[in-house]
């Protein structure tokens, strides 16, 4: 129940009480003079009396008072629902704006000074965790280069036994994979720091989604999937051509990787209310419900004991979805576990090609 | 061949010193931007190996005054990976080649050799190596009289492959080079399509042309 509600009822009570002592009293007055009259009937006519009192002015008063209370109310807490609908418009993007405030020195100014000093602390906090994951993952690329570089250069030179060559070539794959991990952290995080460009310029969406299923088609033999274009409608969309074909790629080659034997991948490309509809079908296992909202996540895996089979570094979605939203689109996951995972990306604005 | 190397991490530097002095190359380094440009000038080198992150006077900008004082010495460009921006920058101020960082050494080697036979390279549609050729203009590859289709990625990378014919290729090198991606696809994209073009040009062949090196990447040579 709104606070407002809640003391307009109290309100309401109050008066209502005061109205029955109200006319307790007044019925008390009124037969303590008529018992001086001798008449007849001597109660019945107190009563009416009473009712009529009550009834021509108490309730008037009562519905004056309520309707003042009301309006009191709502005056006193203007400022908390402004404050309530300021404080609704704040995500960690905007922590750096401040809520308007009045100055006036009441609680609730005091109040908004007190949420102000704490989104800066807030803001504060985001951008020093920000500044260290861009600069850890700067940070690591040298010494990777370097390892890298060393064990190739003991490669060649000394002489190892073929079981020792072995464990460093694994360990160059290994170099490899945190490089991989490194490159797509250094992504992100720069996208969040807002220092990733996008070039846009308009792009035939339909060629690249070909191009893309091309490549899903070859990566997909060996695991055994069926790729197929089910749809491709031909349009284009002001975007950035790298950015979209990482998106592309890193969709199709999920639903290859996670899919299983004789399964399929369905891509198609349509037109829908003006926006570019993708979606990329597949018959893998499956996420569970309660973990779907969490597969944009950084290093999300969903199912923990399968996935580490499965080679790539767990930021190829949280990606697709950083780059979906810089289109100002949206990406969508759903999943049916063992039957059929959709993932559908919404571009704005998709256009008929030039011709 | 005498080469410049300038790269401002000293242990980065000590091993790509170490693999060219392996490979018969005299080496310099150089730690700073404007120490390189001092040491390009009194030195005639056949080759710069330029980092593009260094303190001070950055790559690109040695680049820049270098070829603004009318010094053509070929230069590789060694670039952080995901900076397409930065390299297409390289490239247009003067850079003969680039390299993705972490980048393989052996690669490495194989590009700076290269830098001195710049401009020597064949200009003709032909390319070949072995048995094998390949038509640049026709789309067409033949080995042993037998013609392979190629689909339009499967000739990019063979043609990248046979114009570096004897280099060593790197994973990170073919994707930026025959996909133009400028990210880790973080797949074996480039494994399966050489396998598909491996069926296509070595199966039932003698010699083997496409090799894998371990912990490297590829190279087609005899």
């Amino acid at each position: 129940m709104k606070i407002r509600t809640r003391l307009t009822l109290w309100y309401a009570t109050i008066l209502i009480v005061s109205l029955i002592v109200m006319g307790i009293g007044t019925y008390e007055q009124i037969a303590e003079q008529m018992q001086y009259s001798h008449r007849r009937n001597l109660w019945e006519h107190a009563l009416d009396e009473t009712s009529e009192m009550v009834l021509w002015v108490g309730l008037p008063a009562v519905v004056c008072g309520l309707l003042g209370g009301w309006w009191i109310t709502r005056r006193a807490l203007r400022p908390v629902t402004a404050l309530t609908e300021a404080v609704e418009k704040i995500h960690d993007r905007n922590l750096r704006e401040q809520l308007p405030r009045t100055h006036n020195g009441d609680e609730l100014d005091r109040l908004t000074e007190v949420f102000n000093a704490m989104t800066t602390r807030l803001d504060g906090s985001f951008q020093r965790i920000r500044e260290f994951t861009l600069h850890a993952s700067h940070e690591l690329k040298t010494p990777l280069t370097v390892m890298r570089g060393e064990l190739e250069t003991a490669l060649h030179e000394e002489n190892f036994t073929t079981v020792q060559k072995e464990r460093l070539l694994n360990q160059i794959d290994e170099i490899e994979r945190l490089a991989k991990i490194v490159d797509g952290l250094t992504l992100l995080t720069r996208a969040d720091a807002g220092q990733v460009q996008l070039s846009f310029e308009p792009v035939r969406l339909d060629e690249l989604v070909r191009e893309s299923v091309a490549d899903a088609k070859i990566l997909a033999q060996p695991h055994d999937v069926r790729v197929t274009l089910d749809a491709c409608e031909e349009l284009s969309i002001s975007g950035d051509r790298h950015r979209l074909r990482q998106l592309l790629l890193n969709l199709t080659d999920n639903a290859v990787k996670y899919n299983q034997p004789h399964g399929t991948v369905a891509v198609s490309l349509q037109r829908n209310d003006g926006f570019a509809e993708l979606k990329i079908t597949n018959t893998g296992a499956g996420i569970a419900p309660e973990l779907q909202p969490r597969v944009f996540e950084r290093f999300f895996r969903g199912d923990t004991s399968h996935s580490n089979a499965i080679e790539g570094c767990g930021l190829g979605l949280s990606i697709a979805q950083w780059i979906a939203t810089a289109h100002h689109g949206s990406i969508q996951f759903a999943s049916e576990p063992n039957k059929l995972t959709v993932v559908t990306v919404k571009f704005p604005g998709a256009g008929s090609p030039r011709v | 061949m005498r080469v410049l190397v300038v790269e401002d991490e000293k242990k980065t530097a000590s091993f790509i010193r170490k693999a060219l002095q392996g490979e018969g190359f005299a080496v310099d380094v150089c730690h700073h931007g404007d120490e390189a440009l001092a040491a390009a000038a009194a030195t005639p080198f056949d080759g710069i190996v330029l980092d593009i992150m260094l303190p001070g006077r950055d790559g690109l900008s040695v680049l820049r005054q270098l070829r603004e004082r009318q010094n053509m010495t070929p230069v590789l460009l060694l670039s952080a990976r995901g900076e397409v921006n930065e390299r297409i920058e390289g490239l247009n101020a003067g850079a003969d080649d680039y390299l993705p960082k972490p980048f393989v050494l052996a690669e490495l080697v194989a590009r700076v050799r290269a830098l001195g036979r710049r401009g020597t390279e064949s200009k003709s549609p032909l390319l070949r190596v072995g048995d094998l050729t390949l038509d640049t203009i026709l789309h067409r590859a033949e080995r042993g009289g037998k013609y392979f289709d190629l689909t339009a990625r499967e000739f990019r990378l063979l043609e990248f492959f046979m114009r570096s014919a004897g280099r060593i290729c790197g994973r990170m090198s073919i994707i930026e080079k025959v996909w133009d991606y400028d990210f880790d696809p973080g797949t074996n994209l480039v494994d399966v399509y050489v396998k598909r073009l491996r069926e296509k040009i070595d199966d039932g062949f003698e010699p083997k042309l496409l090799h894998t090196v371990r912990g490297a990447g590829y190279v087609l040579k005899e």
